[in-house]
């Protein structure tokens, strides 16, 4: 168990770690979403004793560690750089860690071995990083940290540097790494809400220093606690702007109006009413224009300006819209998100039967 | 058209390289000169052109009746140049490291004014130098001794060791000491186990400078020595063109630069095989 | 402007032994985008180097409009290139910066200053033309490198390498919204080299996607989804990859006994590997309305919140990936319907798409 005690953090007056509570559980594979700055690689660092806290304690099976330098944490992080030992080959790397808590020469290799196998790099033992793709340098990086069996193993956006192919074949391969330190607390920093919800039996929401909620994946996609968890927790990200309920509907700027039809709506007022793009759909009596579809390959997301403000929309296969197009979309109140103004979740879409 | 401009490339690197090459040729031949052929105007090809003597390298090894004595300098010389040179890279390694990894502070003074006071010992014009290095050392009572050249040269050495070797741990990332850290090193070991591996490039070249420099600076060795120490080029100088022959002075002077030549093909030959380039990202 | 001819066009880098870009012939017609897709080494920037003058094919000709390039230098094609990094000249404002080619080139001063300001209003720089350039961020960096091709009116195309590499990553959708516009005021002919397909398919009318020194498919975004030529480019493009089956001939009969597939087929040589394709997101779950329809076990469910991926395999055991839109809600091991519109399913004879 591993406990974070209103952990601070600034430098130069910009907050990294803002009053972080936080305790992760043994066996559980958690995954911290989050952009780029938000503080995802502060928290590694603090709870690998990388950096000074400028308040609060790192606790360990209730022990505080806060002062115990990271040498002596026995923790295991892979780097979103490709870092490894320059001047020792694969099979030395791996060993490296191993040798160091003083584990015999042979005995550490047959071990680094082992781990070797499990990334898929059997056949590349004898070469030194240098001679190395990305992501052969990434598996290497991630046998090195696997080998120790540490307590706890700490991943910062280990994929993201990759290419979009190697990136697709390494997360699918990335359980299965894991496996045999499925007993350790592990922590894996991402910006992509899938790669969250994919690998994560937890996900941890930070933005700007902060822990915004934490849960499984499934409750935090269904009820985001607020309007930023749901933005984060989407990509492309749920689109929101300001709407009244009133009368068993809701009416949005410029005259339009969305039958509640079933859906229990909130008590009247004023909200903001989030939708997420694979919830809208084209044709409807909605009229749109297009300001931009990106495709992705396999999917498009289109950009769309309605009278109430910007939609995305969200579909399956390639449609490709030019820019001023004009179309007719549409979405369910029964899709819909309602958050009070300062952006708390009120009422989210019943899906029925969540598991 | 790209032909042309080839053979305009090679014509101006022919020229410029003959420049270079010139005085050591001139000076090669010379050296195997004797008294009629020196006198008998400009020639160059041995047997063609003259009769080639060895009395020029003959006399460098001789037992002083020819007023030369090179053994003794070209010691001395490498005594002095190697052990400054040693103790400059190990201390300006300690210390670039130090200064590329940790924060210090004394005052308004942080860590890149040590980095520039290091290297404001070189900004200086060595005259400024002389009268206090001659005064500590007369005090040490190390005037004229192998010891206190040492120690002058590694005052001397060490900017340029620091210098050398700040860039180069600025471009080894910090993570990999931090990597290390996590896998169980402290950082003195982080720095023995992984950075200085790594860092061979780094201390090649700055053992280059080191040796180039100690083996040619002639200022401080004629300076703080009199008579029972002499370093090389002190030596040369001392040799005077209108009593010592000319064929002795070419091969004195071609025997002196020979061990740079040699460092500089062999690091040469380091570079070009690619153990250093590549070997850090 | 120009209408740009690749006419038997190769090259390579060590006089003949390996072809970084085998023979080839291509035509890139007036005023449309196009990207250039590929894994790294595939050729990509060769071909754009080639194009750009900075390289001499080994063998072959370039026409602009008709007219032998293949001598004349970059200045002399009248290519405007944006590289990876923006190249800026840092000791001038955003104007200088803009109005320097025309200043090399003698322009009259209200000349300069007429073609400046059009070009920075269409940037959006307007606002910034007094602004060391060196202030601005890596995206308006871009922008002003490309603004300094544009200002010269008579440029024929505007060639891209990874122009959106430093880019941050919210601001990859301004920029790539501002270089469709450009191509649509002065219908310059562009084109974009890029290993993201996510880039390339936002990006441009047609994808050339290239690997190891070859076109492997040039088409439209759609028909790269849709009818993939071959199997890398039903691998490359898209995510989860293309499904493709095992299937064999008796007689004339093609037959994927898994996905209960029956049906005759022509013109295929004799122990071709014969492969049956479809794209996850074409996968109709329950099967109903598809016209190939068979039993399928889940193997393993990704709720990825978006969307879901579904791993299921056939009672041949070949294993087909589905993709919902949505929640997926079904327990490894349970029995489902799984179905594929004929429409949707190609065949593919060693790797080639038939018909």
């Amino acid at each position: 168990m591993l406990e974070m005690r209103n952990v601070n953090r600034a430098v130069d007056g910009e907050v990294h770690l803002d009053g972080i509570d936080f305790t992760f559980e043994a066996g559980k594979f958690y995954t911290i979403l989050g952009r780029t700055g938000a503080g995802k690689t502060s928290l590694m660092r603090a709870l690998m004793g990388l950096m000074p806290l400028d308040g609060g304690q790192v606790l360990l099976d209730g022990t505080d560690i806060t002062a115990v330098p990271v040498w002596e944490r026995k923790m295991a992080m892979v780097y979103q750089q490709f870092i490894n030992y320059p001047h020792l080959d694969v099979l030395d790397n791996v060993a490296f860690p191993l040798r160091r808590q003083g584990v015999g020469k042979a005995e550490a290799r047959r071990r680094a071995r082992e781990f070797i196998d499990l990334v898929g790099l059997g056949d590349l033992i004898d070469r030194r990083p240098a001679q190395l793709s990305g992501g052969q340098q990434q598996r290497v990086a991630l046998a090195r940290a696997l080998v120790k069996e540490a307590r706890t193993l700490m991943l910062d956006e280990p994929l993201v540097n990759l290419d979009y192919k190697l990136r697709e074949q390494l997360r699918e391969q990335f359980p299965k790494i894991v496996e045999r330190n499925r007993d350790s607390i592990i922590l894996y920093a991402t910006t992509e809400p899938r790669e969250a919800m994919q690998l994560g039996d937890e996900i941890i929401v930070m933005h700007q220093g902060r822990i915004l909620d934490a849960g499984r994946p499934d409750e935090m996609f269904l009820r985001p606690r607020n309007i930023t968890v749901a933005e984060l927790m989407g990509e492309p990200p749920i689109s929101s702007f300001r709407g009244e309920v009133s009368e068993g509907a809701v009416h949005l700027a410029g005259g339009l109006r969305i039958e509640g039809a079933g859906r229990t709506l909130p008590a009247p007022g004023e909200y903001l009413i989030g939708i997420r793009p694979e919830d809208v759909q084209l044709g409807g009596d909605l009229a749109a224009r297009v300001t931009m579809s990106e495709i992705s390959g396999s999917e498009t997301v289109t950009h769309l300006i309605l009278p109430f403000g910007e939609l995305l929309m969200l579909s399956q296969g390639v449609s490709v819209h030019e820019p001023d197009d004009r179309l007719n979309i549409g979405f369910a109140a029964a899709d819909l998100f309602f958050f009070s103004l300062d952006g708390d979740l009120v009422s989210a879409p019943d899906r029925e039967g969540q598991d | 058209m790209r032909t042309f401009y080839l053979a305009i490339k090679y014509l101006a690197l022919l020229l410029w390289s003959s420049f270079i090459v010139f005085p050591f040729l001139w000076a090669l031949s010379t050296s195997f000169k004797d008294a009629n052929a020196i006198t008998s105007g400009a020639t160059y090809i041995p047997w063609l052109q003259f009769e080639p003597s060895t009395q020029g390298w003959a006399s460098l090894f001789s037992d002083g009746s020819t007023g030369i004595n090179i053994v003794d300098p070209y010691i001395n010389s490498a005594i002095v140049t190697i052990s400054a040179s040693l103790i400059a890279i190990t201390l300006g390694t300690l210390a670039a490291y130090g200064l590329s990894r940790f924060e210090f502070r004394a005052g308004f003074i942080k860590n890149n004014d040590i980095t520039f006071f290091f290297i404001s010992q070189r900004i200086m014009p060595p005259i400024v130098l002389a009268i206090p290095f001659f005064l500590m050392l007369k005090t040490l009572g190390l005037l004229d001794t192998v010891y206190g050249l040492i120690l002058v040269y590694v005052a001397l050495l060490l900017p340029i060791a620091v210098w050398v070797m700040i860039d180069f741990f600025g471009n080894i990332p910090r993570e990999l000491d931090e990597l290390a850290m996590i896998d169980g090193c402290r950082p003195i070991g982080a720095f023995f186990r992984v950075i200085l591996p790594n860092s061979i490039p780094g201390l090649v070249v700055a053992g280059m400078f080191c040796l180039i420099f100690g083996w040619n600076d002639f200022f401080f060795a004629f300076t703080l020595t009199f008579t029972k120490v002499q370093l090389l080029p002190v030596a040369i100088v001392s040799l005077n063109s209108s009593v010592t022959p000319w064929w002795s002075l070419s091969a004195f002077a071609l025997i002196s630069v020979a061990p740079l030549v040699l460092i500089a093909f062999l690091v040469e030959n380091f570079l070009s095989k690619g153990s250093l380039a590549g070997a850090i990202r | 402007m120009a209408r740009i001819e690749l006419v038997n066009v190769a090259h390579s880098y060590d006089g003949g032994k390996e072809y970084a870009l085998k023979p080839l012939n291509m035509v890139w017609e007036d005023g449309r985008t196009y990207a250039l897709l590929g894994p790294s080494g595939c050729g990509k920037t060769t071909m754009l180097n080639i194009i750009s003058g900075l390289l001499k094919p080994s063998e072959g000709r370039l026409l602009f409009d008709g007219v032998d390039v293949t001598d004349s230098n970059t200045a002399g094609r009248n290519i405007a290139q944006v590289f990876q990094f923006p190249v800026i000249y840092s000791t001038m404002t955003v104007a200088q910066n803009l109005a320097f080619p025309l200043v090399c080139r003698g322009y009259p001063d209200h000349e300069i200053r007429r073609r400046v300001d059009n070009v920075a209003g269409l940037l959006g720089l307007s606002d910034k033309m007094q602004m060391p350039a060196r202030r601005l961020t890596a995206d308006l960096k871009q922008l002003v490198s490309m603004g300094r091709g544009l200002v010269r009116e008579d440029v024929s195309a505007i060639l891209l390498d990874e122009p959106l590499t430093v880019i941050d990553p919210q601001m990859k959708f301004e920029l790539r919204r501002k270089l469709k516009q450009i191509n649509r005021e002065f219908g310059i002919t562009m084109v974009f080299v890029t290993h993201d397909q996510n880039e390339a398919m936002t990006f441009a009318e047609e994808v050339v996607v290239m690997k190891d020194g070859e076109i492997m498919q040039r088409g439209s975004p759609q028909d790269l989804f849709e009818r993939p030529d071959n199997t890398f480019v039903g691998y490359f493009i898209g995510s989860p990859p293309m499904n493709f089956l095992d299937a064999r001939l008796e007689g004339g009969t093609l037959v994927c006994e898994g996905l209960g597939y029956h049906a005759p087929v022509q013109g295929v040589p004799a122990g071709a590997r014969m492969q049956l394709g479809f794209r996850p997101e074409f996968v109709v779950l329950d099967g109903n309305g598809a016209d190939i329809r068979t039993r399928a076990r889940v193997e393993h469910v990704d709720n990825l919140g978006v969307e879901a991926v579904i791993t299921l395999s056939l009672s041949d055991g070949q294993i087909v990936r589905a993709k919902q839109q949505g929640r997926f809600r079904a327990i490894a091991g349970e029995n489902l319907g799984l179905g594929v519109r004929a429409e949707n399913l190609q065949i593919y004879c060693n790797g080639q798409r038939l018909g």
